[in-house]
Formats: structure tokens, C-alpha cells, sequence
């Protein structure tokens, strides 16, 4: 297995001596069985009352998303195991934009796992409110706060520092939670991995699990202004490691506003609409 | 009492569990001579930390109540108040602060910023409250002071500064080197009392260097003296350096960093020393008072004898004596045989004894000048009460105090513990805001409700203890609601006129769920469809529905009634019929209305050895928990989620069991949310039951 700048690649004493504890019968543990529950009531077509409108709502808002005319095949852009870069220079706008895709696929009932190198859990759990609540007022929603309450568990923050940060602990975290049933991610979002190392063997380690588990994965590359690309202007970060990418979406600043081009995968080739990140929101616009 | 009020410092000591303040405290008090021998919080002696003056807290090691403290250092003199640590009793922390001028916020060197500090700090920030900061326990393996540094200011976005280095650290801890004097101070003697400045050794020194050049920079931002010596490069003298740092202290925009061991007796006097040098005096703050007649418009106070008197009872204590209130003058002073007024009752007062306190010891003084803290005897009132000179309204800030979320009935043993049981109530509920009591009137049962399962946990032991009062307790109650979830109409026509008095009122209009509110009633009938003098009637009906919910008798809340149509009989309506009328409205519009019942959810923080994180998010999962998130900090894992209260009963003993004992975890309410359905169904089901027992 390998690692990222400097983690000791040892095995965490975790699965054996936990485990052990847990089952201790003499601590009983009190196991309400809701979940199942839960899942045993029939969940064909029925749509509760008091539940229409906000999965009406959910629905107008995934109908609204501009990313749709991005030309993609499918909503969630990627498909399954596949990896996909949201490249900009600092400040530009890329986790607000990754943040708009992982609401997506929260609205569609998907599970995102976020992953932050830099930031703790409150602020990247703030970037969410943030956002939602942006969209919320453009889109005129009064209901906001119980949709929240509604897309909220399909979230799940996991920080990291970079140099705690690698595969096979990531590995081992997720399979604690798929295990326990407590959450099975569809997508996940990386922010902060160190692009400038060299890190290729790692991304081709995680893209095998994420290829295992079925999920899309999305990064955050940050790009300098001072370095000279390389050929076809691909940057040096991505250089390296541009094979392991699906698809790559860069935010340029054109004047005022904040272009989204789409850099590698389907719309790259220049019949793309016009996507705009308004700065003043960082929400991604139509401007057609 | 002294007359220069410069030299005045009113400080608090805030910090986590388990992160020795009380130990800090006990060694404040021992160098500046107000106490002869120093004792631990568990101490073997079996004596106990002079400031956990209440039985229970030495028992279990943690301090409840704070306890407020006067002693001298460099001719300064200053009034400690001892904060408790653990959230369940924040009112007190919060209390605490709000007559505070600064703040001593204690660090763990070994688990750094902890969730409870994070809360501690959120409550300096609301107050304002300058600080600074020291790490302790320097001395354990594991300590490392730079790593406690980055958490200040990542966790808890400080600008932190140090004004020192260890020497050594772990075992290897001898003392620390200032980098404001450039000296290496060691504590010599048995109990480190003497401070023995010496030369930087060898191999610190270039550090020391540059930590020293970083921390000039750092203070140069508040002091232009210290930016021109910098410029013209002459010399930068002590002086200049700690006044950029007090300036910075002051404005909230620098945390000086100190760091020690409070147990080994290490770094104490330097801190004493800060405190004198860097935390502000009374002049330096602004305090606000709220004039009543004014529409509670803010007034600034002044911190001078001769105004007239404006002061605050913080914390009451029910001694050998009688009732003893802490109080802080903000204004004017407090002499003895004065006669003040209580702002909230307008009753006026004379002031009898007035004295000093040193944890459970006093002395006598004949008055409380402004800017200081003393107590009062025999002075009838509550805690948050604002006393003022006659003549004036002003009151000091009513202070935030959330509604209790969780509930127990107590039934005491005989008749002897009945009567001490209610003067044990009588003085919880007079000194804690948080913590409520009050009968039930179909069960006749005494209810006692409060912020969480520990924290009524410490009033029945107390009770016992302090009181004789025996009492068996009702498994706790979480406080349910219930609310509606969409608009609904009423119409209803209450009619009885088949014999004597007639009764007839007719009320419509519709409900609607409302945010933030418990109850909202307009009233838009026109024409007179109701007369005047029944509206306040309709309005009553409406209000007494909400104490007990249709559904499941839980209160109601978060409902707006308009009405807008009625009808009334000149000779059957009445204020009885109309309010009959609403109350029949009410369940008719309510049943109509999708109404459901909400939980409180608790913000859940657990601070887990990394190893665990795995099977503490299990323990979380079982209980009904949304995981927000986990974050993993090196050896410590935090995470983060939202449990409903409901299911967090005895969650310290499994989190105990699954992670040997060294997960720590907080809590606090954050909001109400639905109950999912299948819960509901149990909940009605328990009160079917319940009702069928009692009949």
C-alpha cells in the first residue's frame, strides 16, 4: 500500500481488540430496531402527505441544475469508479462548485462522503449551509429549512490532516462504516490532496476501491498562477496523474465572472453552453 | 480595600474536564498566600482543592459550583472565580463570565483543544471576555505545546502568541524560558515556590530567538512604540512587548500563550505574573446596563465610586448563615447600611453584612467598590437579579437561559425528608435558572427538569447530602412537543341552550404552523362578528389547548390561530362559552392540521482515541444518530453528531465500555425535530398505557 507525503504505513490496532469489546455481552448494548424497521415497511409508490411537496421541491430543484446542459450522459457527470478534477487557482471557486455537486446528488438521494484535508468538520459542514441556502434564495424556496433536514443525512464529513491522510486508512474508516451500516457513500469528495507530490500510485490504489465500492470520486486540484502549464495547457499538478481522470472541469475568471470549461471528457471538444460561476454567490449559472 | 482599581483583575478559569484548573486554582492560592497547603482535586489527604468546596465535587473530582476567591499578587489584587467544566452546568460557566474582565483559559498539553473548551470559548466570545491561554500538564507523556498552539488557532481561530518555550518536555519538563526576558526560569523548592531565572541553555537558544522575533512582530501590530523601535532598530525593551500584548489581549486579538505544569508546580508564577501584566482591570472594559424606562435601551456604566450604584447577583449560596449573594458592582459602591433597590421585584433592601470570600472562608469589609466582587447576607433575591441605587431603572443584561429538556418526578421518603426536600428545591431553583420545578396536576407528582441527565443526577445527590432528603426518582422524561405541519380552518359552534343558562359562541379562522414561535393569536374578525369583550376569552381557550397537545397531552408549540369570523347571542354568550367554543375550534382545526410530535435533538461531540472512532460511531448509530462528521486529529478522533435525547440515556457507560474509558463526550441541545413515525407509535402506545394504569 503506499502513502502520502510521510504517513507511517502501519496498521492501525483497531478491528480485533474494538470488536472484541463490543460484543462483550457484559455490557449489553441497547440496539433499538428501528432501521429495520424501517426498511421492512413496503416502499413501493407510496408518497406521504406532509412528504409531497418537499420531494416536489427536490425534484424542481434537480430539474433546475445548469450542470444538466453541460452535455453529460448521466446526472452524476461520472460514472461509477470513475475519477473527476474541479481545477482552479485559489479562491476561485472550487469547493463552492464541488459542494453544488454534492448537493446534487444529495437531492437525487445519494450519499457523499466529503473529505477535507484543510478544513475541520464545522467549516466544511458550513460550506454546505452556505450553499444550500444560496440556492434556496435564488430558486425562491420557502420550505428551505425542512429540505435541509431532508438532504442532510445523505451527507458525511470525514477530515483528515494531509499527513494523517492516506489510502489504507481511508480504506479502513470506510469499511467501518459500510460495515456497521452506517453509511455507504455513492460519491466522494476529495479536497486538499497535495497534487504537487508525487502521488500517482495512491490515486491508482483509491481509484481500485473506489471501482470496489461503486462510487464517483471528485477532487479539488489547485493550479498556480506562476507555473507554466504543460502541453495542451494542462497543468503541472494534473500532468502526472491526468490518465487516472475522467473527466476535468476547469474554473477560468473571465473578467467578472468565472467561466466553467470543461477541460477533459465530453463537452471538452467546444460545443459546451456557456456555465458561469457568479461570483458574487458561487452558484453556478446559466447565462444562457 | 485597595483604592487603585488598576490594579484590580477580576478573572475566570475556563477549561474542559479533567484539564486541572482546580489544581491551577489550588496553586494561585498557595503562592499568593491565601492558603498554606496545596491539596489535589482527588487528593489522598482525603482534605480536597480548597476551591471544591462542596462535598460532591470532591467525590467525583469535578468542580459544580464556582466558588469566588480573593487573593494578592505584585500588589494586584485578584478575584478568581472557579468555573465548573462539565456542559451540563454552562448556566453556571455563563453566569460566571458575565462578571468576568478576563479569562485564564487552561489547555490540556496532551489532548489540546477539547469540545468543551470550543464551548467555553464560544462563551467568552459572546461576552467578550479577553484571555489567555495556558497549557498545562506539560509534564505527561504525549504533551506538546506547539501542537495545542495550531489548534488555537485553527479550532478556535485565536491569534495565538507564545510568550514562552519549555524546557524539556514529558518527564523531561524542568521549567520554561520567557521570551519576553530571554531568561530560563526553573521552580525551585518542594513546592516550587522559588523562581530561579537563569541562562537560555545553549541549544534552545536559537528557537528561543526566533520564537521571540515572531512574538515582537506579533505585538507590533498593537503598539506603535514597539513598531518604530522595530523600524529604527533600537532597542526592544519588555515593556513595549507586554504593552503591545495587553493591547492585543484587550481588543480580543492576540491569545498570549503560557504553558506549565500545574502539578509539578511549574510556570505558575509567570502566569500570576501575566495575569497582572496582560489581563485588563475594570476600567478597561465597558460594561452596559439596559434602561427600563427607555425600551431597554443600552447605557454604558462607569466604573466610578461616586455614581450611583449599579450591581449584579451572580451566584447565590445558601450557607450556616443564610443566603449568600455573590454580587458585582458595576457602578457606584456598596457600603453597608445602604439601602438598594431590586430591579425585578422593586423592593428595596438594606445592606447588612457585606464580606469578602475566599471559597468557604470570609472576611468582613464595610463596602464593594466599582469594579470589584463581594457578597452580600441576608439579602432576599434570585440569581441574574440587578440592584441599583433608588431612583435609578437600569438592569444589567437579562442573561440567555435555555428551557430544560429533560424531566423527573422525585417522591420523597418520609415526612422528614418532604419538608427538606422542598427547602432543598427552594434554593436549586434560586440559584440555577436552568433547573425548574413544578407539580403535576393530575399526579400530584414533583417534577424537577433541567438541561441533562447529570446535571439533575447532582441535585438529587446534593439533596441527600446537603439536605438529609431521601428521595426515589421516576426513570427521566424526555420533554416531547407536539405541532401541527400544515394550515388547517376551524369553524365550530358551541351551543347548549336547552335549560337554564344558555351558553352560545361561535368561533372559525384557521391555524398554521409558525417558526420560532410557541404560540401566535390575532385576532381579524371585523363587523363585531365577535364582540370586543370576548376576544381575550376566545384567546384563553386557545392557550390553555396548548399545554396539553390532542395527540399525546405533550405541550403544543409553533401554532399561529387566526381568527377572522364568530357569532354571539345577546343573552347565552359568555366568556366561559366562547372560551368553550375556542377550545372545541382548536380541536377541530387541529386534527386537521398533520400535526406530529417533535423530540429534542442534542448536539453530540465525542473526543475518542483514533483506535476507537470505528466502534464509538457504532454506539452513536444504535441510538438513533445522524453523524455529521468525524474528524481525525493525530492520536484523537473527533466526531461530531445529532442524537435525540430520548436515546442518550446512560450513553456515558457504554461509551465507557467501548472505548476502555478514554472518550470523552459533550452535549448540548440543539433543536427539535419530528419523531420518526414508528417512535411515535411506541410513544402512543406507553401512553395508552399509562393512562389505563392510572385508571
Amino acid at each position: 500500500m503506499a502513502e502520502i507525503k510521510g504517513f507511517k504505513n502501519k496498521k492501525l490496532l483497531y478491528d480485533t481488540p474494538q470488536k472484541a469489546d463490543f460484543d462483550n455481552s457484559e455490557f449489553p448494548i441497547h440496539r433499538p430496531q428501528i432501521s429495520k424497521k424501517i426498511i421492512a415497511r413496503p416502499t413501493a409508490n407510496i408518497c406521504y402527505m406532509r412528504e409531497r411537496n418537499i420531494s416536489m421541491l427536490k425534484n424542481e430543484l434537480i430539474l433546475k441544475n445548469p450542470l444538466r446542459r453541460m452535455g453529460y450522459k448521466s446526472d452524476d457527470i461520472l460514472n461509477k469508479g470513475e475519477f473527476g478534477a474541479v481545477m482552479a487557482r485559489a479562491g476561485v471557486g472550487k469547493t463552492a462548485f464541488l459542494v453544488q455537486l454534492a448537493l446534487n446528488s444529495m437531492l437525487r438521494e445519494k450519499k457523499v462522503l466529503h473529505i477535507s484535508l484543510n478544513d475541520p468538520v464545522k467549516k466544511v459542514s458550513l460550506w454546505y449551509k452556505e450553499v444550500f441556502s444560496r440556492i434556496t434564495t435564488h430558486y425562491h424556496i420557502l420550505q428551505g429549512a425542512q429540505l435541509w433536514e431532508k438532504v442532510l443525512p445523505h451527507r458525511f464529513i470525514m477530515t483528515f490532516r494531509v499527513e494523517g491522510f492516506s489510502v489504507p486508512k481511508l480504506e479502513e474508516r470506510l469499511t467501518d462504516l459500510i460495515e456497521q451500516d452506517i453509511f455507504k457513500p455513492d460519491a466522494m469528495i476529495i479536497d486538499g490532496v497535495p497534487f504537487e507530490d508525487p502521488i500517482h500510485q495512491d490515486l491508482a490504489d483509491l481509484k481500485n476501491l473506489a471501482a470496489q465500492q461503486g462510487m464517483q470520486v471528485w477532487f479539488a486540484i489547485r493550479t498556480h498562477r506562476h507555473e507554466e502549464p504543460g502541453p495542451n495547457g494542462t497543468p503541472s499538478q494534473l500532468i502526472n496523474v491526468a490518465d487516472l481522470f475522467e473527466v476535468v472541469i476547469q474554473l477560468v475568471p473571465v473578467g467578472k465572472h468565472i467561466q466553467i470549461k470543461a477541460f477533459k471528457g465530453p463537452g471538452s471538444s467546444g460545443d459546451q453552453p456557456d456555465l458561469m460561476l457568479d461570483p458574487a454567490t458561487m452558484l453556478i449559472q446559466d447565462q444562457t | 480595600m485597595s483604592k487603585d482599581i488598576r490594579k484590580v483583575r477580576n478573572i475566570g478559569i475556563s477549561a474542559h474536564i479533567d484539564s486541572g484548573k482546580t489544581t491551577l486554582t489550588e496553586r494561585i492560592l498557595y503562592y499568593t498566600q491565601r492558603i498554606h497547603t496545596m491539596h489535589d482535586v482527588k487528593g489522598k489527604d482525603g482534605v480536597g482543592a480548597t476551591m471544591d468546596s462542596m462535598e460532591l465535587e470532591k467525590e467525583r473530582g469535578i468542580t459544580i459550583a464556582s466558588a469566588a476567591t480573593y487573593c494578592e499578587w505584585q500588589d494586584h489584587e485578584i478575584n478568581i472565580i472557579d468555573t465548573p467544566g462539565h456542559v451540563d452546568f454552562t448556566i453556571e460557566v455563563e453566569r460566571s463570565l458575565r462578571v468576568l474582565d478576563g479569562a485564564i483559559l487552561v489547555l490540556c498539553a496532551v489532548a489540546g483543544v477539547q469540545s468543551q473548551s470550543i464551548t467555553v470559548d464560544q462563551q467568552m466570545k459572546r461576552y467578550k471576555v479577553p484571555g489567555i491561554a495556558f497549557v498545562n500538564k506539560c509534564d505527561r507523556s504525549g504533551a506538546n505545546p506547539d501542537r495545542v498552539m495550531g489548534q488555537l488557532r485553527e479550532k478556535l481561530g485565536h491569534n495565538a502568541a507564545a510568550m514562552q518555550l519549555p524546557t524539556g518536555l514529558e518527564a523531561d519538563f524542568e521549567g520554561v524560558i520567557d521570551l519576553v526576558s530571554m531568561k530560563a526560569l526553573y521552580f525551585d523548592g518542594d513546592k516550587g515556590e522559588t523562581v530561579r531565572p537563569a541562562e537560555i541553555p545553549e541549544k534552545l537558544l536559537p528557537a528561543a530567538q526566533t520564537a521571540r522575533e515572531l512574538l515582537i512582530d506579533q505585538a507590533s501590530m498593537f503598539s506603535d512604540t514597539l513598531t518604530e523601535a522595530i523600524l529604527e532598530e533600537k532597542e526592544v525593551t519588555a515593556e513595549m512587548i507586554i504593552g503591545g500584548v495587553r493591547q492585543g489581549v484587550i481588543e480580543r486579538r492576540l491569545t498570549p500563550v503560557y504553558m506549565g505544569s500545574a502539578y509539578k508546580n511549574k510556570g505558575i508564577q509567570p502566569l500570576l505574573d501575566a495575569v497582572t501584566q496582560l489581563l485588563p482591570c475594570p476600567l478597561d472594559i465597558e460594561n452596559e446596563a439596559l434602561d427600563m424606562n427607555k425600551a431597554e435601551q443600552p447605557v454604558v456604566l462607569r466604573n466610578e465610586n461616586d455614581k450611583p450604584l449599579v450591581a449584579l447577583a451572580f451566584k447565590l449560596e445558601d450557607g450556616p448563615y443564610g443566603q449568600l449573594t455573590y454580587i458585582r458592582v458595576y457602578q457606584g459602591s456598596l457600603t453597608k447600611g445602604d439601602t438598594i433597590v431590586n430591579v425585578r421585584t422593586g423592593k428595596k433592601v438594606k445592606v447588612g453584612r457585606v464580606i469578602r470570600m475566599h471559597a468557604d472562608q470570609m472576611e468582613d469589609i464595610d463596602a464593594i467598590s466599582a469594579g470589584y466582587i463581594g457578597a452580600l447576607f441576608g439579602v432576599d433575591c434570585a440569581s441574574g437579579d440587578s440592584f441599583v441605587a433608588p431612583g435609578l431603572s437600569l438592569t444589567m443584561t437579562s442573561m440567555y437561559v435555555p428551557e430544560p429538556v429533560i424531566s423527573l418526578a422525585i417522591f420523597p421518603k418520609d415526612t422528614k425528608s418532604e419538608v427538606n426536600v422542598s427547602k432543598a428545591l427552594g434554593r436549586f431553583t434560586k440559584e440555577d435558572p436552568t433547573f425548574k420545578v413544578f407539580v403535576n396536576a393530575e399526579t400530584g407528582d414533583t417534577i424537577i427538569s433541567g438541561m441533562g441527565e447529570l446535571h439533575l443526577d447532582v441535585y438529587i445527590e446534593r439533596m441527600r447530602r446537603e439536605y438529609q432528603a431521601e428521595v426515589t426518582t421516576s426513570p427521566p422524561r424526555v420533554a416531547y412537543r407536539e405541532t401541527i405541519t400544515q394550515r388547517a380552518e376551524f369553524d365550530y359552534t358551541h351551543k347548549k341552550q336547552t335549560g337554564g343558562a344558555g351558553q352560545f359562541g361561535r368561533v372559525a379562522g384557521y391555524m398554521e404552523p409558525v417558526q420560532n414561535e410557541d404560540f401566535v393569536f390575532e385576532n381579524k374578525v371585523v363587523g363585531g362578528a365577535i364582540p370586543t369583550q370576548y376576544i381575550s376569552a376566545c384567546e384563553k381557550g386557545f392557550r390553555k389547548c396548548m399545554l396539553k397537545g390532542p395527540k399525546m397531552e405533550y405541550p403544543v408549540t409553533g401554532i399561529r390561530v387566526v381568527i377572522n369570523d364568530g357569532a354571539s347571542h345577546s343573552v347565552d354568550s359568555s366568556d366561559m362559552a366562547f372560551q368553550a367554543a375556542a377550545r372545541h375550534a382548536f380541536l377541530q382545526g387541529y386534527a386537521k392540521a398533520k400535526s406530529v410530535i417533535q423530540e429534542p435533538i442534542m448536539k453530540v461531540v465525542v473526543e475518542t482515541p483514533t483506535e476507537f472512532q470505528g466502534a464509538v460511531m457504532s454506539t452513536l448509530n444504535q441510538r438513533r444518530a445522524m453523524i455529521v462528521g468525524s474528524q481525525d486529529e493525530g492520536p484523537f478522533s473527533e466526531i461530531e453528531a445529532q442524537v435525540p435525547l430520548s436515546e442518550m440515556f446512560g450513553y456515558s457507560t457504554d461509551l465507557r465500555s467501548v472505548t476502555k474509558g478514554q472518550a470523552q463526550f459533550t452535549m448540548e441541545f440543539l433543536t427539535y425535530r419530528q419523531v420518526p413515525q414508528t417512535i411515535t407509535d411506541e410513544l402512543a402506545k406507553k401512553s395508552a398505557a399509562d393512562k389505563k394504569n392510572v385508571a
